[in-house]
């Protein structure tokens, strides 16, 4: 019962709080991947005043993004990067949730010619 | 008796249910505006009462932040009359502005105070429900003892020591400020913030990089001045003041704690 409450609580701090500027922070989702096992991707993202920079799946074989926007008009998101194989990677989605810090980025994420619908949400 | 008792508290809890705003409004209605601001034997102004004195800061004169010089009405929440004056509020970043705007659309509905998060600095200096301003001469420190949003307090270090690098501490919901005096106004300078609050009624937005610097005046014996400059250059294109006045409130600050689901 009381381990119940506790994750109530949990859950409903969580699912309140604000941030500042709307893409900072960590983003996890997922992607299908070869076969049927789907790929996790992790995106940290950072505005710095001027421009937004990050990573994707930070780690040793992490991938700089090379040119981040968000466009306050719908609140659309574009990224673009390249994989260590020199092809490009491109995302393009908009913020859901905006309000909420578990807010969630959804799109089409682009990458060796294929596309494939991924929905990120903010850790 | 305890029936007097009884209904003597319910018609007070239920007056001050019905107008919490009116009743600070009335009890600061200035009985020495004029008077002078009392001080310590050295002559240093004192920001809270004088030996033998009870009373508190509060009744800000604003409720939301808006530049100095801007002419915007909202309401006591923070909510513009007109949405089409949201670019008056502050120099905003086009995200800044879009992301107010939609708080403002919104009714105000992710605003964290709503859930008992704090009210975070500089919000806290207009969040009704007292005021305290300590002045602790032994340890060089000043202490602000709020009894709006969540009843917290912070410190203010006015001991010299070295403000943390920013980029080096855990924002927190009132940073980490040191201050000095300038004459008889203390100045407070305030970095390392958390971005979990709103800093202003309204939903103006914030990032890591916020940093304040606030100024405290007391010009007479009823009145604090209180001015603010908010410099956050991933939010803001430029550095812009506000600033606003509390009254001198006889008595102690009401005790009352926040509680999930006022809203």
């Amino acid at each position: 019962m009381r381990l119940g409450l506790a994750l109530v609580l949990l859950g409903a701090s969580v699912a309140v709080a604000q941030e500042g500027f709307p893409l900072d922070g960590t983003w996890r989702g997922e992607r299908a991947g070869a076969g049927k096992v789907p790929e996790t991707i992790v995106m940290v993202l950072q505005w710095d005043g001027k421009k937004i920079g990050g990573v994707i799946n930070p780690g040793p074989s992490a991938i700089q993004i090379a040119d981040a926007q968000l466009i306050p008009a719908g609140w659309k998101v574009t990224i673009a990067a390249q994989a260590a194989n020199g092809k490009p990677i491109r995302f393009e989605g908009a913020i859901e949730n905006l309000g909420e810090y578990n807010r969630a980025i959804a799109g089409t994420w682009t990458q060796g010619g294929k596309s494939f619908p991924v929905r990120m949400v903010r850790e | 008796m305890r029936t007097v008792i009884g209904v003597g508290c319910l018609v007070v809890v239920t007056a001050c249910i019905a107008g919490c705003q009116q009743k600070n409004a009335a009890a600061s209605t200035p009985t020495s505006a004029q008077s002078p601001a009392p001080r310590f034997p050295d002559g240093r102004v004192r920001f809270d009462r004088a030996p033998g004195e009870k009373g508190y800061w509060d009744s800000p004169s604003v409720s939301g932040l808006v530049e100095d010089g801007a002419k915007v009405e909202m309401d006591a929440a923070g909510k513009l009359a007109n949405l089409a004056d949201a670019a008056k509020v502050a120099p905003f970043q086009p995200w800044a502005l879009a992301l107010y705007e939609y708080r403002q659309k919104n009714g105000l509905k992710d605003d964290p105070m709503h859930e008992c998060i704090g009210p975070g600095n500089p919000r806290q200096m207009h969040t009704p429900g007292g005021v305290r301003i300590i002045q602790d001469r032994n340890y060089n420190r000043v202490y602000l003892l709020f009894g709006g949003g969540n009843r917290s307090w912070r410190v203010v270090y006015l001991d010299g020591r070295t403000p943390p690098n920013p980029d080096e501490v855990v924002g927190t919901f009132y940073g980490n400020a040191v201050g000095k005096y300038e004459g008889d106004t203390l100045v407070a300078e305030s970095i390392g913030f958390n971005t979990r609050f709103w800093f202003a009624n309204g939903g103006l937005p914030h990032t890591e990089a916020l940093h304040l610097t606030e100024r405290f005046k007391r010009p007479s014996h009823d009145v604090l001045e209180y001015e603010v400059t908010i410099d956050d250059p991933r939010t803001y294109t430029r550095p812009w003041k506000a600033s606003w006045t509390l009254r001198w409130v006889p008595g102690d600050i009401p005790e009352q704690f926040c509680e999930t689901g006022q809203k």
